[in-house]
């Protein structure tokens, strides 16, 4: 009604408080069940109860921990077998795949979300990063990499060595058949010499092992995915936090924060890594658990300096002026601003996580347990003259990734940056 | 006062510049003209996207070439400054051009001292021996106002407060003894007790030099300080031109009249203008203004600008570009005609057409 | 009837201090507003003027304590808003609100401005998102643009379209008082005419308080009804606009009125000039802080020079007391090299300083008054013997003045107010006859 509609008409004492925006309430459903299933997944199903709690404080709840606990977690397993396609479906979340869930439940809230909310905004920054051809492709070859990675593992068994089978040939290339151990595929007349063409069972080849290319590209995917972007999203979000809180305070909080990030950069985490894995399990979570906690030191200092120039801004004054308190001008005034700053470190930190992890796994310090693209690198290391493939194929992989990630980045540079002239 | 027996010192004809940016050619200067003689000061009068800082920039051309593109004649003591080569406009540049800048700091090199960059600029153009262009360089610093010039001639542009550094500007432009000055809104960025100095000093040092000053500014208050003659630009066009007294007293162009009686403090005789600044790279049909002068008629809205014209009155120079000045309409539409006042001014008498009759009233007779 | 100030400021104080060193110890204080006291009616505009570093845009920012003050009290409606905790804080500023300088960047790039405006509904808890909407909508057709506007972003908008916009986002929570913060400035001549009408409509039609920061003294004639003049931190004349327009008391109100150019070439040349830059607030100069650069500054009585001359050695006394004249560069700045004498003359040392001095300083060799002549030339001679401090010493001692001894209070003359001496009748003076010193033609 036209009384309640101007602003002379608001009677300001009736007010409530602030309240929660739409995105926020979503958030708090989604944490409510992520919080949920993780305490089934930690508690009932890998004993997480007598783990954490009760072994510890010496008490062996027998009657209780029993009840609670149950084997193993639900294996959907589809029995397809007997139509003769090998298929599984796998629910073992680890550490690293809870941590995944988190990460990718941010990319949502805080990417897809606002650009869902700010149409107009989305669509002018759109407009500018098509023009940069090479992040068009880079972009999809990405998403194409992330929902193989995610999915495929799901629903491809566990490696297993096969010894007949090694060495086979890509479908595309002819190898003498000298190189494989047993060719499955046809064998013909080249040259003078009996050489075996590459089957379709094994698309890109198999290791020295026997195990195909192809599963283990998919199952590197899903690694490289995981390391390069959940420890983005700690390096990001530590980075972030630091840095504008610095800025914005200013004073002793500045001083000190940033004197713990100088002490923090003369760490090296990747000797420090190193070490560690003589003395501990080196498996995946704790590789991102380390590059995470150690790593953000180049953000927080980017972050600082960027949300100083904001924070000099007068739409900061207004909105005290208007009687924000500091958190909603940190959160809705100055992280907005950085965050394309953010945007574009991110996307340039992952490349180099997953060059960390290649090259940690190239070493053979990491998990043997999992199947990563500088594992394969790593096996085929020796067979280069005879099988290039096994440590080719997952090169160019590798390779084209960090490429892609590149591109992606100074695109992303270019068209978030709110200083290219708008008008 | 301007001689037309003698050759101007600077005499620009159909000026053009134009860039190509994304949006499209933006045709900054569009057809200028205008005079300067030694010892006389011009103002070059406009708002943002006037054209009047890149027309000043195009004499010498500092321009970026491409993106813009000059055309037209800048003859500069008789020669032609639009068709030189970059060697001779470096000679040209400091040597007998000077020119100073709005903002003193970006003019100065912050890593040297004071007195080694107006020794530069000195020796760039005079065949002198250092200890001699040291001792000229305090000279020049005492002459332009700067306290205790020798102590200060080592000292870095930082620890001189803003007037002073326009005063190390303003000697910097003067150490070759320029015949001409273009100063692109010198006093802007002070203020006014500072900018009243400033314009003193430059009014000063003028005389003792003989200089031509071409002076650019957004304030009709400037223009009426220092002014001999006036050039109002809107749009990249030459509105009107003309004698100071006579442009203030009876102004010929509608835009011209339409700023005086902008300038706020005028208490409730303030009038705004209506509607805003062309696009620079779709600017209106026919006559810049049209969409924002309250005596436009169908004539004013087609083809291009009329160019000025001749207008009554005592200085022969003074010119206006509108269609009511052409022969066969009724220039007291939009001018009145002048009477005396008591207080020893004029005054402009009612005009013959008000508002009312609009847009029929004031068309070819 | 006068009716009760809606504000009143009480020696408002706001000290920046300057810091050296790991633990950041004090070592200096900028004095950026120290001590102004000027009150606010309902309805009324008044203005602040000065030139920069006199403290206005601080005294904005400390008056509504978005910067906190030093020292003082601001009393809005009654109470004293500087004892106030955050939660009354935050219900005052739906009370008083502050248009910005510079519109490009006081809207975040990030938001349409139907946001920004409706942002401080949302911080004072209005949930109801259509609502909100609403408000919005009509704020902006009321400040000259369309409810559509409302989607699209800063950079979409022209400066003056944006200075629209944040009155909309002041006037959004129904405030009393509104600050203006230098609102036109960055506005071109044809647009700032517009933009101050619409101010002054809303204001009437509104019946807000207004307080206008600038230094542009056309803008504060435009729309003030009252005006305080600041220099250097303090308030040195105050009054209705008009009257301090035209007839200003103050040696620095006359100066800036003088200075501000005229748009009428007939009446060029007619300022006062000022010499001299506008002194470090953090070091302002002792007694009136105005003194030295003040046309008018009063002479010791048994002195009888010419008030030019006067004001010169007085501006030889002042450089001698920031310390540091190098009587060597003196020499070499105002004589050619042949004559500058060599170490070992001492009397053609101290001719050459006594003439660089002169020079420097513009003082006519010799002075009229024999006694006056006699105390420069005792100051030249310690100059060169002794050190600045010595020099400074005695011409302290023989040309004392009141302008340097004594801060001038703010005394009521003819319906406003001015802190001059020249003012204060308990203060013995002779006004020196006023010099103008113009810009223009001499021909």
């Amino acid at each position: 009604m036209a009384t309640q509609d101007t602003f002379r008409d608001i009677d300001w004492e009736e007010m409530g408080g602030v309240g929660l925006s739409a995105g926020g309430k979503q958030m708090l459903a989604f944490t409510a069940i992520y919080l949920l299933v993780l305490a089934y997944d930690g508690l009932l199903l890998h004993d997480g109860l007598n783990v954490l709690l009760l072994s510890p404080l010496g008490l062996e709840a027998s009657g209780l921990g029993q009840f609670v606990a149950t084997t193993n977690g639900p294996t959907l397993w589809i029995p397809f077998e007997s139509v003769g396609i090998d298929f599984t479906f796998l629910w073992d979340f680890s550490g690293t795949d809870w941590l995944f869930v988190v990460t990718v439940a941010v990319g949502y809230f805080y990417g897809v979300l606002p650009m869902r909310n700010n149409p107009r905004l989305a669509a002018t920054y759109w407009r500018q990063f098509k023009k940069n051809r090479a992040a068009v492709v880079s972009a999809i070859y990405l998403v194409i990499i992330f929902v193989v990675g995610i999915v495929g593992p799901l629903f491809l068994k566990d490696p297993q060595i096969q010894p007949l089978e090694a060495y086979q040939p890509p479908v595309f290339m002819t190898v003498p058949t000298t190189v494989p151990i047993e060719c499955l595929g046809e064998t013909t007349m080249q040259g003078g010499k009996q050489v075996c063409q590459g089957t379709w069972q094994y698309p890109l080849g198999t290791t020295g092992e026997g195990k195909g290319i192809l599963k283990l590209l998919v199952l590197g995917m899903r690694v490289s995915m995981q390391v390069g972007l959940i420890t983005m999203l700690l390096v990001i979000t530590l980075g972030s936090l630091v840095g504008t809180t610095a800025a914005y305070f200013g004073g002793y909080v500045d001083e000190v924060l940033m004197r713990y990030v100088d002490l923090q950069a003369s760490v090296p985490s990747f000797f420090l890594f190193l070490i560690l894995s003589y003395f501990f399990e080196p498996t995946l979570f704790m590789l991102i658990a380390l590059f995470g906690l150690l790593g953000w030191e180049g953000t927080a200092r980017l972050v600082r300096s960027e949300a100083l120039q904001r924070t000099e801004e007068e739409f900061v004054r207004a909105a005290e002026n208007a009687g924000a308190s500091d958190g909603w001008v940190i959160r809705r005034h100055i992280l907005p601003n950085v965050s394309n700053t953010i945007i574009t470190n991110a996307s340039l930190l992952i490349p180099g996580f997953i060059l960390f992890e290649a090259a940690l796994a190239f070493l053979n310090v990491t998990d043997p347990g999992i199947s990563s693209w500088g594992k394969t690198i790593s096996a085929g290391r020796g067979d280069l003259a005879n099988a290039p493939w096994i440590a080719t194929i997952p090169g160019i992989f590798l390779f084209l990734t960090i490429l892609g990630f590149n591109f992606l980045g100074d695109a992303l540079g270019d068209a978030l940056d709110p200083r290219r002239g708008d008008s | 006062m301007s001689d037309s027996d003698t050759q101007p010192l600077l005499s620009v004809d159909d000026l053009h510049v134009q860039f190509d940016t994304d949006g499209g050619v933006v045709r900054a200067v569009d057809g200028v003209s205008f005079d300067v003689d030694r010892g006389e000061t011009v103002c070059i009068v406009g708002e943002s996207g006037s054209g009047k800082t890149v027309s000043c920039e195009a004499i010498t051309k500092i321009i970026d070439i491409p993106p813009g593109r000059v055309s037209g004649t800048v003859d500069f003591d008789g020669e032609n400054l639009v068709d030189a080569s970059q060697k001779r406009l470096q000679q040209v540049r400091g040597g007998r051009i000077g020119h100073i800048f709005q903002n003193p700091q970006g003019a100065l090199n912050p890593v040297y001292t004071v007195g080694t960059q107006i020794i530069e600029a000195i020796q760039l153009h005079r065949d002198v021996s250092k200890g001699d262009a040291r001792e000229r360089a305090i000279e020049l610093l005492d002459r332009v106002g700067i306290p205790e010039a020798a102590a200060r001639v080592s000292d870095y542009p930082h620890e001189f407060s803003g007037g002073m550094r326009q005063r190390v500007v303003i000697a910097m432009a003067l150490a070759a003894e320029p015949d001409l000055l273009i100063a692109d809104e010198p006093t802007t960025a002070l203020d006014v007790t500072i900018q009243a100095q400033i314009l003193r000093l430059l009014r000063d040092l003028q005389k003792e030099f003989d200089m031509g000053i071409v002076f650019i500014t957004h304030d009709l208050g400037v223009v009426a300080e220092i002014a001999d003659r006036v050039v109002v630009m809107y749009a990249g066009k030459v509105m009107e031109r003309g004698d100071v007294y006579e442009l203030f007293e009876d102004p010929a162009h509608p835009y011209t009249q339409a700023l005086l009686e902008c300038l706020p403090g005028r208490g409730d005789a303030t009038e705004a203008i209506g509607g805003s600044l062309p696009d620079p790279t779709d600017p209106p049909d026919g006559c810049r203004f049209n969409p924002r002068c309250e005596y436009a008629v169908e004539e004013c809205r087609v083809g291009e600008q009329v160019p000025p014209i001749g207008v009554d009155g005592p200085d022969d120079d003074h010119c206006a570009a509108c269609v009511y000045y052409r022969d066969g309409y009724d220039s007291s539409t939009v001018r009145g005609t002048v009477t005396a006042t008591t207080d020893g001014g004029t005054a402009r008498e009612a005009k013959t057409a008000d508002d009312s009759e609009q847009p029929d009233g004031g068309g070819p007779q | 009837m006068k009716a009760d100030p809606l504000v009143e400021v009480e020696n408002l104080t706001k000290h920046y201090p300057i810091t050296e060193g790991v633990l950041r110890r004090e070592v200096g204080r900028v004095r950026a507003v120290d001590g102004i006291s000027f009150d606010i009616r309902p309805g009324e505009t008044v203005g602040i003027v000065g030139e920069s570093g006199c403290g206005k845009s601080t005294a904005a920012t400390s008056l509504l304590r978005l910067e906190e003050p030093t020292d003082g009290r601001v009393l809005f409606g009654g109470e004293d808003i500087t004892t106030y905790d955050k939660s009354q804080l935050k219900a005052f500023r739906r009370r008083a609100q502050m248009i910005f300088q510079d519109p490009s960047s006081s809207f975040d790039p990030r938001m349409s401005i139907g946001d920004s405006v409706a942002e401080p509904l949302k911080i004072h808890g209005m949930r109801d998102r259509n609502r909100r909407r609403r408000i919005v909508e009509d704020l902006l057709e009321r400040v000259g643009l369309s409810a559509r506007d409302a989607d699209r972003y800063p950079h979409e908008f022209s400066g003056g379209q944006k200075q629209r916009v944040a009155l909309a986002r002041a006037l959004v929570v129904n405030p009393d008082f509104i600050v203006a913060d230098e609102p036109v400035s960055a506005l071109d001549v044809s647009i700032q005419a517009e933009i101050l009408g619409l101010i002054d409509d809303i204001q009437a039609e509104f019946g807000l308080s207004i307080l206008l920061i600038s230094h542009d003294m056309g803008v504060v004639r435009q729309i003030c009804d009252r005006v305080n003049v600041m220099y250097l931190g303090e308030i040195v004349e105050s009054g209705p606009t008009e009257d301090v327009f035209d007839d200003p008391q103050h040696p620095y109100t006359k100066a800036l009125m003088g200075s501000i150019p005229k748009p009428d070439p007939r009446r060029r040349g007619e300022g006062i000039e000022l010499t001299g830059d506008v002194p470090n607030p953090s070091d302002p100069p002792t007694g009136c802080r105005f003194h030295t650069r003040c046309p008018s500054v009063i002479a010791p009585d048994d002195v009888s020079l010419g008030q030019e001359a006067w004001r010169n050695v007085l501006h030889f006394r002042s450089r001698t007391a920031r310390g540091d004249l190098d009587p060597r560069s003196l020499a070499e700045s105002h004589l050619p090299t042949e004559e500058l004498p060599g170490d070992e003359d001492a009397d053609l040392a101290r001719d050459a300083v006594n003439q660089a001095v002169r020079a420097e300083f513009d003082l006519p060799s010799p002075l009229s008054d024999s006694e006056a002549e006699r105390a420069v030339t005792d100051a030249v001679d310690a100059l060169v013997e002794e050190g600045t401090a010595e020099a400074g010493e005695l011409l302290r001692e023989a040309f004392p003045t009141v302008c340097a001894n004594r801060a001038p209070e703010l005394v009521e003359t003819d319906g406003r107010r001015v802190a001059c001496h020249l003012h204060d009748e308990s203060v013995e003076a002779t006004p020196q006859e006023d010099v103008t010193f113009g810009i223009g033609d001499d021909d």
